[in-house]
C-alpha cells in the first residue's frame, strides 16, 4: 500500500475511533440529561421519598449527601494543608520525602470499597460507633486527602525560593514566612484540590454504603452517630428495581441531581485552575 | 510570642503529616489483622474454586478470575480506543477546539460509578443479551464493556496531555523529512510518549481493578469460572463485587468475615503495587 | 474562602446542636419484611413525634448480625436463625416475634408462564437448581435455556426455599446462572429475561413475574394463593419475624406492639402478606 493511502487509512481509523469514544460519551451525557430533566421537578427536590424510593422526591438524600461532603471537607482540608506545608517546607531528608510520596500515592490508589471495609471494621465494629454519617464523612475525608495535598503542594512548590530567602533576610522567623508567604498559596491550591476531591466524594457509593447510610426513616440526623440517606445509595436501591418505570424515572432524576452537584464542584475547580495558569503567564 | 507561634505552627504541620501517615498505616494494619484468621486457617486453600461459607469452604479463585478478565476486557477496549482518540484530539483537530473537547472529557471522568451502574442495568445488559441472544445480559463482558467506558476519559486525558506536551519541533522536523502525518505520529510521537502512555494505562488499571458499584450490579455475582474459561458471555464474580454483596451478611469476627477481608487485603496489595510502580515510573518527570 | 468554610460548617453545627432527645429505633434486615416495617414506622412516627425509626435493608443475614453485634434494636428476618449465627453471638439473647406470614414462590418470566408452564413439582425444582434440567423443553415448555436465578447465601427467601427443595437451607445450587440480592433486584432480572426462573416472596409477583403452583407428591396442584398460605397448604411458607436482643422493652416494645395491633396487621395485609392475627 502506498504511503499516501496508508496515511489516509490511518486518519480514517483515528477518526472512526474518536467518533466511537466521543459518541459513547455524548450518549451517556444525553441520556442522563434527557431522562433526568423529565423526572425532575421542584416537588421532587423538596419532598421525602416513599415506597422503596419509587415515589416522592429526594430532599433528605440531598441533605445527607451535602452533610457527608461538608464533613469530609472540614476534616480533610486542614489536615491536607498541614501535610503539604510540612512536606514542602520542613522535610529535608529524601527518605521522608519518599515516604510521604508513597503515602499520598497509596491513599490515592486504594479502591473505594476498601475504605468502606476499613470503616466497617475500624469504626462501626471496633469503635462501636454504629452506622453514622460522621464516620462516613471521616472515611470520605481520608479518601480525598491525597487530591488536596497534591494540589496544595504543587501550588506551594511553584513559589520561587528567592521569595523565601528574601523573607528570611527581612528577619522573619520560619513560621512567619510560612504564615505570610506559604500558607496563602497552600490554601489557594488546596482549595482547587478540595473541589476536585468533593466532586469525587459526593458520588461515591462503596465507601459509605455499609457505614453511613440508611434506607428510610432518616431525616436530619440528631447527632453525630446517626445514619443519613444519600444520593448515590438512593440510586443503588433504585437501580435494583430498574424495570419499575416510576423507580427508574426517579433514578434518572436522582442521577441528574447528583451529576449536577459533581459538575458544580469540578467546573469550579477547572475554572480556578484556568485562572491560575493565566495569572502565571 | 513569635517563638511560641513558631512552635505551634510547626506542631500543626507535623501532626497533620504524621496523622496522615498513621492513617495509611492503620488501614494497612487493620486490614491485615482482620484477614489474618483467613490466611492462617485457610492458607493456600484460598486459591481454590469452591465458595460455601456454611461448610467453611472459602475458595476465591473464581473472583480473582473475574477481576482479571473484567480488567482485561476493559483495558483491551479502552487502551486502543483511548490512544486513537487522544491522537485525534491532539494531532488532527484544530487547536482551538482542543480545550473544549478535553474539558468535556475531563468532566465525564467525574461521573460517579453508581450512575454507570444504572445506565448499565437500564441499557447495556439488555443490549448485550439481545445482541448475543443470551438468557441474561449480566455477564463478564457487559461489566468489562461498561468498565472500559468508565476508564476511557482518564486514558484519553492523560495520553492526550503526553502527546500535546511533545514540543512542536519534532513534528516540524519529521514534516521536513517528508514524512506523512501517520508516520510522524507512529514513528516519532508515540515512541516519545511511550512512557506516559504506560503510566496512563497503569493508572487506568488501578481504577479498573478497584471499581465496585457498576460491576457489582452488572456481573451476575456467581462464584464460578465459565466453561471454557474464555467464554465471557457468562456471569461471573469479581473481588470487589463479592465484597460489595457479602460483607454485610458476614458476622464480624467470623472466618467468613475474615476471608472477605482477605479478599480486600489482596486487592489492596495489588492496587498499591500497581500504584507504586506507576509512581516510580513517573519519578523523574515529577518535580517533587 | 473562609465564607465558604463557614457555610459548610453551619449544617454540621446545626445538626450537632439540635440534639433533641428523640428516641431512636434502628431496624435492619430482610427486604421481604422491609416494606411492612418501613410503612409501619412512618405511621408510628406520626403519632409518636418523639420517636425516630431508622430502617435499613440488606437481607436477613445482615439483620441477625447487627442485632447480634448489638448495633441495632430490631432485626427483620424472613428465616430461622442458624446455629452458627447463634453461636457467633453468645452475649446476645435472640428473641423472635412473628409479625406475619409469607410464601416463597418459584416465579418465572411471563413468557414462560404464557407458554404453558404453570406448575412444577418440588423434584423438578430441585433438578433445575442442581443443574440436571437446564432447558424449558424438558418440562414441556419452549426450547429455551432456563435462566436459573439464585439468591445471596444469607437471604431469608433462599434459606426457606432451599430447605424444602434441596433439603438443606445452605445447599449450593450448581444449576444457578445468576446470584442476586434484594427481591427488587431479582424481580428486575426476571422481567428483563424471557426464560428466567427465580424465587421470590409472594408479595413481589406482578404481571411480568408470575408465580408457579407446586405439584405435591400425591399429584395435587397447590396455587400460591393467600388462602393456601393461610391454611398452610402451600408447601413453602415462612413466618416474617422481628428479632430483638432479649424481650423488647420500652419504645421498641411499643413499636412491635403497634405492628401486632389491628392497625399494624392491616399494613401487613396491604403489603400482600398474611396477617398472623387469626
Amino acid at each position: 500500500m502506498s504511503r499516501k493511502l496508508q496515511n489516509i487509512a490511518f486518519k480514517t481509523f483515528v477518526c472512526i475511533a474518536a467518533t466511537i469514544s466521543i459518541g459513547v460519551l455524548l450518549f451517556l451525557i444525553t441520556v442522563l440529561f434527557w431522562k433526568g430533566f423529565s423526572a425532575i421537578s421542584f416537588e421532587f427536590l423538596i419532598s421525602d421519598s416513599s415506597n422503596f424510593g419509587s415515589e416522592g422526591g429526594i430532599a433528605y438524600q440531598i441533605i445527607g449527601s451535602v452533610l457527608l461532603t461538608a464533613c469530609a471537607a472540614i476534616i480533610s482540608f486542614p489536615l491536607a494543608l498541614g501535610f503539604a506545608i510540612y512536606k514542602s517546607e520542613y522535610i529535608k531528608n529524601s527518605y521522608l520525602q519518599n515516604l510521604t510520596d508513597t503515602v499520598i500515592y497509596s491513599l490515592n490508589g486504594i479502591p473505594s470499597i476498601i475504605f468502606g471495609i476499613f470503616g466497617l471494621i475500624f469504626f462501626v465494629n471496633l469503635l462501636q460507633t454504629g452506622v453514622s454519617w460522621f464516620v462516613g464523612g471521616i472515611i470520605l475525608a481520608i479518601m480525598i486527602l491525597p487530591t488536596i495535598i497534591l494540589s496544595s503542594y504543587q501550588s506551594i512548590n511553584s513559589i520561587p525560593n528567592s521569595y523565601r530567602e528574601n523573607a528570611f533576610g527581612l528577619g522573619l522567623t520560619k513560621w512567619q514566612v510560612v504564615k505570610t508567604v506559604i500558607f496563602p498559596r497552600a490554601v489557594n491550591g488546596g482549595f482547587t484540590g478540595l473541589l476536585l476531591g468533593l466532586a469525587r466524594a459526593i458520588g461515591e457509593t462503596a465507601p459509605i454504603m455499609f457505614i453511613a447510610t440508611a434506607f428510610s426513616g432518616v431525616t436530619i440526623p440528631n447527632g453525630l452517630f446517626e445514619p443519613v440517606r444519600s444520593l448515590p445509595t438512593h440510586i443503588l436501591s433504585l437501580a435494583q428495581q430498574a424495570t419499575n418505570p416510576s423507580a427508574l424515572e426517579n433514578a434518572w432524576g436522582t442521577s441528574l441531581v447528583l451529576i449536577l452537584l459533581v459538575f458544580v464542584f469540578s467546573i469550579s475547580a477547572f475554572v480556578r485552575r484556568l485562572q491560575y495558569s493565566k495569572n502565571k503567564q | 510570642m513569635s517563638a511560641s507561634q513558631n512552635n505551634i505552627g510547626k506542631c500543626y504541620v507535623l501532626v497533620s503529616t504524621y496523622l496522615s501517615i498513621a492513617i495509611v498505616a492503620i488501614i494497612f494494619v487493620v486490614l491485615f489483622l482482620s484477614s489474618y484468621d483467613a490466611f492462617a486457617n485457610i492458607g493456600w486453600d484460598l486459591f481454590s474454586l469452591e465458595w460455601n461459607p456454611s461448610k467453611d469452604k472459602f475458595g476465591i479463585l473464581s473472583m480473582i478470575y473475574g477481576t482479571v478478565s473484567v480488567t482485561f476486557i476493559a483495558l483491551g477496549i479502552s487502551v486502543p480506543l483511548g490512544i486513537l482518540t487522544a491522537i485525534f484530539i491532539s494531532e488532527i483537530i484544530p487547536e482551538k477546539y482542543r480545550l473544549y473537547i478535553k474539558s468535556a472529557i475531563e468532566l465525564l471522568a467525574g461521573i460517579p460509578s453508581i450512575i454507570y451502574g444504572l445506565i448499565g442495568i437500564a441499557f447495556f445488559s439488555a443490549w448485550v443479551s439481545s445482541f448475543f441472544e443470551l438468557p441474561t445480559g449480566r455477564t463478564i463482558l457487559t461489566a468489562g464493556i461498561l468498565l472500559s467506558i468508565m476508564i476511557l476519559p482518564t486514558i484519553v486525558t492523560l495520553i492526550e496531555d503526553a502527546l500535546h506536551n511533545i514540543p512542536k519541533k519534532y513534528r516540524e522536523a519529521s514534516k521536513g523529512l517528508g514524512l506523512y502525518q501517520f508516520e510522524t505520529i507512529t514513528k516519532t510521537l508515540l515512541p516519545i510518549a511511550k512512557k506516559d502512555i504506560a503510566g496512563a494505562v497503569l493508572l487506568a488499571l488501578g481504577r479498573a481493578l478497584g471499581e465496585t458499584m457498576a460491576v457489582m450490579l452488572l456481573i451476575g455475582s456467581i462464584d464460578r469460572i465459565p466453561e471454557p474459561f474464555y467464554n465471557v458471555l457468562n456471569p461471573g464474580q469479581t473481588m470487589t463485587s463479592k465484597l460489595g454483596r457479602e460483607i454485610g451478611e458476614s458476622a464480624f469476627g467470623s472466618l467468613h468475615f475474615s476471608t472477605l477481608n482477605a479478599i480486600g487485603f489482596l486487592l489492596f496489595l495489588i492496587v498499591i503495587t500497581v500504584t507504586i510502580i506507576t509512581q516510580l515510573y513517573f519519578k523523574k518527570e515529577r518535580r517533587l | 474562602m473562609k465564607k465558604f468554610l463557614l457555610a459548610l460548617s453551619i449544617p454540621l453545627i446545626f445538626s450537632a446542636c439540635s440534639k433533641n432527645n428523640k428516641q431512636v429505633i434502628n431496624a435492619s434486615g430482610s427486604t421481604t419484611v422491609l416494606p411492612v416495617i418501613s410503612t409501619a414506622a412512618e405511621q408510628f412516627m406520626k403519632t409518636h413525634s418523639d420517636v425516630k425509626i431508622i430502617v435499613n435493608a440488606g437481607g436477613s443475614g445482615v439483620g441477625i448480625n447487627q442485632v447480634g453485634a448489638q448495633q441495632i434494636e430490631i432485626g427483620m428476618i424472613s428465616r430461622n436463625i442458624t446455629e452458627k449465627e447463634t453461636s457467633q453471638y453468645p452475649k446476645t439473647k435472640f428473641t423472635i416475634t412473628p409479625i406475619g406470614r409469607d410464601a416463597v414462590v418459584p416465579v418465572v418470566s411471563s413468557e414462560i408462564y404464557d407458554a404453558g408452564i404453570r406448575s412444577l413439582s418440588i423434584n423438578q425444582l430441585a433438578k433445575i437448581y442442581r443443574g440436571e434440567i437446564s432447558n424449558w423443553k424438558e418440562l414441556n415448555g419452549p426450547d429455551k435455556e432456563i435462566l436459573v436465578i439464585d439468591k445471596e447465601a444469607a437471604r431469608g427467601t433462599r434459606h426457606v426455599f432451599m430447605e424444602i427443595v434441596l433439603g438443606d437451607k445452605e445447599a449450593q445450587a450448581a444449576g444457578a446462572d445468576l446470584v442476586l440480592g434484594a427481591n427488587n433486584e431479582e424481580q428486575t432480572a426476571i422481567v428483563q429475561s424471557d426464560a428466567a426462573l427465580g424465587i421470590l416472596s409472594n408479595a413481589w409477583m406482578n404481571k411480568d413475574v408470575k408465580g408457579l403452583a407446586i405439584i405435591m407428591e400425591n399429584g395435587e396442584v397447590i396455587e400460591p394463593t393467600l388462602e393456601n398460605i393461610v391454611n398452610g397448604k402451600f408447601p413453602i411458607i415462612r413466618d416474617l419475624d422481628l428479632v430483638t436482643n432479649g424481650e423488647p422493652t420500652g419504645i421498641t416494645k411499643e413499636f412491635i406492639d403497634y405492628i401486632l395491633s389491628d392497625e399494624g396487621q392491616k399494613i401487613v395485609i396491604k403489603n400482600e402478606y398474611v396477617s398472623i392475627a387469626k
